[in-house]
């Protein structure tokens, strides 16, 4: 009996030593805000550089971050066409790189979401959880997340468009030791 | 499948003295209570529920399976200025089992330590995690074979390197179905 009464004290202990950093860690929320309003269109096409690092909750935990547990993409998206637009977003590793074409990022960047259908002269507001199920292309943020933290971000539309994206923010939550 | 078949051999080993000596409780349980996500940016409190089969095996030696379902609540951060934006709370089930020392006749302290298996759901989440828990519980046997449990208990759901943690607080109830003679 007493073997059993010592043994799940030191069986808890030994658990908690294995566990190590595994206890130590935790969620933490990056907001990083983009330029806003950013405006986008087919004839002065451009993207916007992303620098993580520009934040002190992903600088602050940049060094032991350990995973990438959620990622969206929230604002309010305008169509200021006429016709529907079918919009994307695309990523772009180089950071650099912001006055690329759109066949240009096509061929040197990654889908990361999309695509949101915006009515002609309408405005979508897309929060957290909508947009956590427009991602498709999480790896190549997650790369960029847990690589420099600096990359390029372009929104796309099909044919002709016009789009205003206002309080455009990314939210990354990264697992991360404490 | 051959190391299922060992443990297997084990436990029936470990149960055959208890068997013997007449030791042996089966009890149905359920309980409810709270789970606070600990170091979660992204999750807010919500409830917790579950049902758990404890069976006692020697005076200082229990074990229960468990499953529980938990509805973790909401959070909203302000993405901007004046702009708000709510993550939904994940599903959290659970199952596993835990071994459990009881100290006491009538009222019963009990350590336990638990390993399992918790899967978190939620728009654009669908992962399954490692459980492992730690906790203190107090039971007060209220009449003949029917008993009510407090605990209180650190859930780690490890991916390896991180763990989604919850402190969980519970209240149950537990009836004994049969014991050996």
């Amino acid at each position: 009996m007493k073997t059993l009464r010592r043994a799940v004290p030191l069986l808890a202990l030994a658990a908690l030593a294995a566990a190590g950093c595994m206890l130590t860690s935790g969620q933490f929320v990056a907001t990083y805000n983009l330029p806003d309003p950013f405006d986008v269109n087919s004839i002065a096409f451009a993207g916007t550089s992303v620098d993580l690092n520009t934040i002190s909750e992903y600088k602050d935990h940049k060094d032991e971050l350990k995973r990438v547990e959620d990622l969206a993409l929230v604002g309010n998206f305008t169509n200021l066409a006429f016709t529907t637009a079918q919009l994307e977003v695309w990523i772009v590793p180089d950071g650099s790189l912001t006055t690329l074409t759109p066949q240009q990022v096509k061929d040197n960047g990654t889908r990361l979401w999309g695509p949101l259908a915006v009515a002609g002269n309408s405005t979508e507001k897309v929060d957290w959880d909508r947009s956590s199920a427009l991602f498709v292309g999480r790896q190549a943020l997650i790369d960029e997340v847990k690589g420099d933290g600096h990359f390029a971000l372009y929104v796309l539309a099909n044919g002709g468009f016009s789009v205003r994206v206002t309080q455009g923010t990314l939210i990354v939550v990264v697992g991360a030791a404490i | 499948m051959k190391r299922a078949w060992w443990a297997v051999f084990v436990g029936l080993a470990l149960l055959a003295p208890a068997a013997r000596a007449g030791t042996i409780t089966l009890g149905g349980g359920v309980y409810g209570g709270m789970s606070f996500p600990v170091l979660q940016d992204d999750q807010g409190q919500g409830s917790l529920f579950g049902a758990r089969l404890p069976v006692r095996l020697l005076p200082l030696l229990a074990v229960e399976p468990f499953y529980s379902t938990s509805a973790l609540g909401d959070k909203t951060i302000e993405a901007s200025p004046g702009f708000e934006v709510t993550r939904e709370g994940s599903d959290v089930n659970t199952f596993g089992v835990n071994v459990m020392v009881p100290f006491g006749t009538k009222t019963l302290l009990y350590p336990y330590v638990g390993i399992g298996s918790a899967s978190f759901q939620r728009n654009g989440q669908d992962e399954s995690f490692t459980s492992y828990d730690v906790g203190l519980g107090l039971g007060f046997t209220v009449m003949p074979k029917f008993s009510l449990d407090v605990r209180g208990e650190l859930q780690a759901a490890s991916s390896g390197e991180t763990s989604r943690k919850m402190f969980n607080v519970t209240l149950g109830a537990s009836y004994s179905i049969f014991s050996t003679p």
